[in-house]
């Protein structure tokens, strides 16, 4: 399924193009073994859903090169779609999510007819100022989002497809379930990144202008790849809102625009699995550091600093320019 | 920090390391019979960073001087309590994830904590799932409600209704004009939606609400306005920070020449920030003020227990939440003998309690705490008895139900 151009030589490949070439079986694995690694199957599932922001985010800003600042709109619809589906509607949980997603992935698109035009700063601000429009309209509209107080009321408490019942309360079986999700995203993108689209994508990041000169259609593919950016982000949306079976309002602000932005950087921006490296670096950080000091923010925004003045490639892709330099 | 206790049920990852300790377990039977003498653990999720610390860390202080007393007298049926305090960032999302955490991982009795109405309510839709019992110590009308009400929790705090309609009581008079300024988020709304209720039944007038943004730093653009609608009374319905923020600046526009300032909850720490000057005359409510030691021997207790574990400072009013919140919880799990949690919920119903500020119980209908609420008055700097002498208690008004919104008006079976 990850067949890539190299695959055409004849001879062997370096191991790091063998590992390249089973970044989906590799990274499923690794996800795997995360609530054993992690200090609780809480917040190892938060791991989950974030790693799969910043993946969905690094679409856009690792893979094609666009800033923006308002993916919290996407990850925030696709949860409070899913969260009135069920606590208003009545919906199955899988229609819901499926709703969420649709939900979030049609708003990113229309979010990204209006803010595609504009490039570098403008193109951050657009995206940031139209993210907050959703923020207040879910602020307003309490009737319907619960407002300030978040959305609440919509327990999952077990998991019914065909037959099959889940034990939702369960943590373990939680994460899991939720890691199925994550695990066909993480395939999907990888799909997108090897296909020819991917190499698009790539070549506008490189360099706009030739791109357009080789005939390729920048507005069109710079859409596409915001869109399916912002698919994936509401399904971690949706994923979160079953997950904590509330949707608070924080999910819309900018803080959180921000901080999948930070994993993102951190974890290191148009590498395949760095994504999930820095959400998984946050959010330890975030959790273990806060429960012996009030003061936790200091060392987590001094480490941050520290990344961002000496690997400015991330932790994940510093070790793969590292191994790669070898 | 993780915790190598055993938990009684649910499976984990610790499952696995069950399977290949398992003849080690034999060996370990006596353990067994050491089950009852387990600790019992209460969460305390409260957010010790962000704009609501201080109030935070009064709570962390108060709720670890009722675990103390607890222990001292040998704990609860021979088992030691510890509280366990997590961060929860003023954040849901947050407080959910923390509180997952400490049902799953650290296998807490109880949860007892959140310092906003959001945060609370998460908290509550993750307790109420999980049968756990939760103790809130935040105000909020909403928690109250039938939507989310559950079996499993408890609110010791105030609710914006009754604080409202006490605060009104002793200040709206029939024909007084009545302005708001209000935070624009669900606290100021409940706050206002009380002030109103009691202004329509009192016979007094409303003259015009602003809404500022929550945090808001400056609020010169609202006094000239505020001004212009010649109240007798200017309500300012916000919270932490921004209360101080407000009372200064209405107080640098003169604005107390011309009108009484009254805000729902008369907050001591906002009070110590911002001194005597500027709080001078400023009428509001509070669920406890120090200086009722002079009048209730319970208060009197606390306050020297809390000196003793503090070096002589004196207990806050958000703070005793933090105290009476856990110190109800453990009263009734001693007299339901453990930790059983249907046992320990009809002791709760049952209690009728007295640790702090006179009697209280927990009305079996909604579970909301049925307890005084105080009207107090900031006093002048010359009035001052000592340092932390800041308010005079212009009213008390009594623990009963006259004040809390109706069963059937919640939409609970009475």
């Amino acid at each position: 399924m990850t067949l890539s151009a190299q695959s055409l030589d004849a001879g062997p490949r370096p191991l790091r193009a063998r590992l390249a070439a089973r970044r989906v079986p590799l990274s499923i694995l690794a996800l795997c073994l995360l609530p054993w690694i992690l200090p609780s199957e809480a917040l190892a599932v938060n791991v989950l859903v974030y790693g799969l922001v910043a993946v969905g985010y690094n679409l856009l800003f690792g893979y094609t090169g666009l800033l923006s600042f308002g993916h919290a709109a996407f990850f925030g619809t696709g949860a409070y779609v899913t969260g009135i589906a069920i606590g208003r509607f009545d919906v199955p949980w899988f229609a819901a999510l499926a709703l969420g997603v649709a939900a979030g992935g049609a708003l990113a698109f229309v979010i990204g007819l209006l803010s595609i035009r504009t490039r570098g700063i403008y193109f951050s601000m657009v995206t940031l100022a139209l993210s907050q429009l959703v923020y207040y309209i879910a602020l307003q509209a309490s009737s319907w989002t619960g407002g300030e107080n978040g959305l609440r009321g919509f327990t999952v408490s077990e998991l019914n497809l065909f037959g099959w019942t889940v034990d939702f309360l369960d943590p373990v079986k939680k994460y899991y379930v939720i890691m199925v999700f994550a695990a066909a995203a993480l395939w999907f993108v990888s799909r997108i990144l090897n296909s020819p689209f991917g190499s698009v994508i790539e070549a506008i990041r490189e360099n706009e202008t030739r791109a357009r000169a080789c005939g390729y259609d920048v507005e069109r593919t710079k859409l596409i790849s915001f869109t399916l950016s912002g698919l994936i982000c509401a399904l971690a949306g949706t994923l979160f809102a079953l997950h904590l079976a509330i949707v608070p309002l924080d999910i819309l602000h900018y803080h959180t625009s921000g901080m999948i932005v930070m994993m993102t950087l951190l974890g290191g921006a148009g590498s395949f699995f760095g994504p999930f490296v820095g959400a998984f670096a946050f959010l330890l950080m975030e959790d273990v550091v806060s429960l012996w000091t009030p003061h936790w923010q200091i060392v987590v925004g001094s480490v941050f600093i520290l990344f961002v003045l000496f690997l400015p490639k991330g932790i994940w892709g510093t070790l793969m320019a590292w191994r790669a330099g070898r | 920090m993780m915790s190598s206790k055993q938990g009684k049920s649910g499976a984990s990852r610790r499952d696995v390391l069950a399977g290949l300790s398992a003849g080690t377990a034999l060996l370990a039977m006596p353990w067994v019979a050491r089950a009852q003498g387990e600790t019992i653990r209460i969460g305390f999720p409260t957010p010790l960073t962000g704009p609501f610390a201080a109030e935070a860390k009064d709570q962390v202080k108060s709720a670890e001087l009722a675990v103390k007393l607890v222990n001292d007298k040998g704990g609860i049926a021979g088992r030691k309590v510890e509280l366990l305090v997590r961060d929860d960032k003023l954040n849901a999302g947050e407080a959910a994830t923390r509180t997952l955490e400490l049902i799953e991982k650290d296998k807490v009795h109880a949860v007892v904590g959140a310092l906003s109405s959001a945060v609370q309510l998460a908290v509550n839709e993750v307790t109420r799932a999980r049968g756990v019992i939760y103790v809130s110590i935040s105000q909020s009308d909403t928690i109250n409600e039938v939507k989310d009400f559950s079996r499993f929790t408890f609110h010791e705090a105030l609710n914006p209704h009754m604080t409202t309609a006490a605060v009104a009581k002793h200040t709206f008079k029939q024909g007084t004009k009545v302005a708001y300024l209000v935070a624009d988020y669900a606290y100021g709304h409940e706050m206002l939606r009380g002030f109103k209720r009691a202004e329509a039944a009192l016979g007094a007038t409303g003259v015009g609400e602003i809404l500022h943004p929550f945090g808001a730093a400056d609020y010169s653009t609202f006094m000239p306005r505020l001004r212009s609608m010649r109240p007798d009374i200017l309500c300012i319905c916000n919270f932490g920070r921004d209360q101080a923020n407000a009372i200064k600046q209405a107080v640098d526009f003169g604005m107390k020449q011309q009108m009484q300032i009254v805000v729902p909850v008369l907050l001591h720490n906002q009070r110590l920030a911002i001194g005597p000057e500027a709080f001078e005359g400023v009428i509001g409510g509070a669920n406890y003020y120090w200086g009722l030691e002079e009048a209730i021997p319970s208060a009197k207790a606390f306050n020297d227990a809390f000196r003793a574990a503090n070096g002589g400072a004196v207990p806050t009013d958000y703070g005793a939440y933090g105290f009476t919140g856990v110190y109800s919880l453990l009263l009734a799990m001693e007299k339901a003998g453990g930790t059983d949690t249907d046992k320990v919920i009809a002791a709760l119903e049952e209690l009728q309690y007295d640790i702090a500020k006179g009697p209280q119980h927990y009305r079996k209908c909604d579970h909301q705490s049925v307890q005084s609420v105080l009207v107090l008055e900031s006093k002048k700097k010359a009035d001052m008895g000592s340092e932390a002498d800041f308010f005079r208690v212009v009213a008390t008004e009594p623990a009963s139900e006259s004040i809390l919104r109706s069963c059937s008006e919640l939409g609970l079976p009475a």
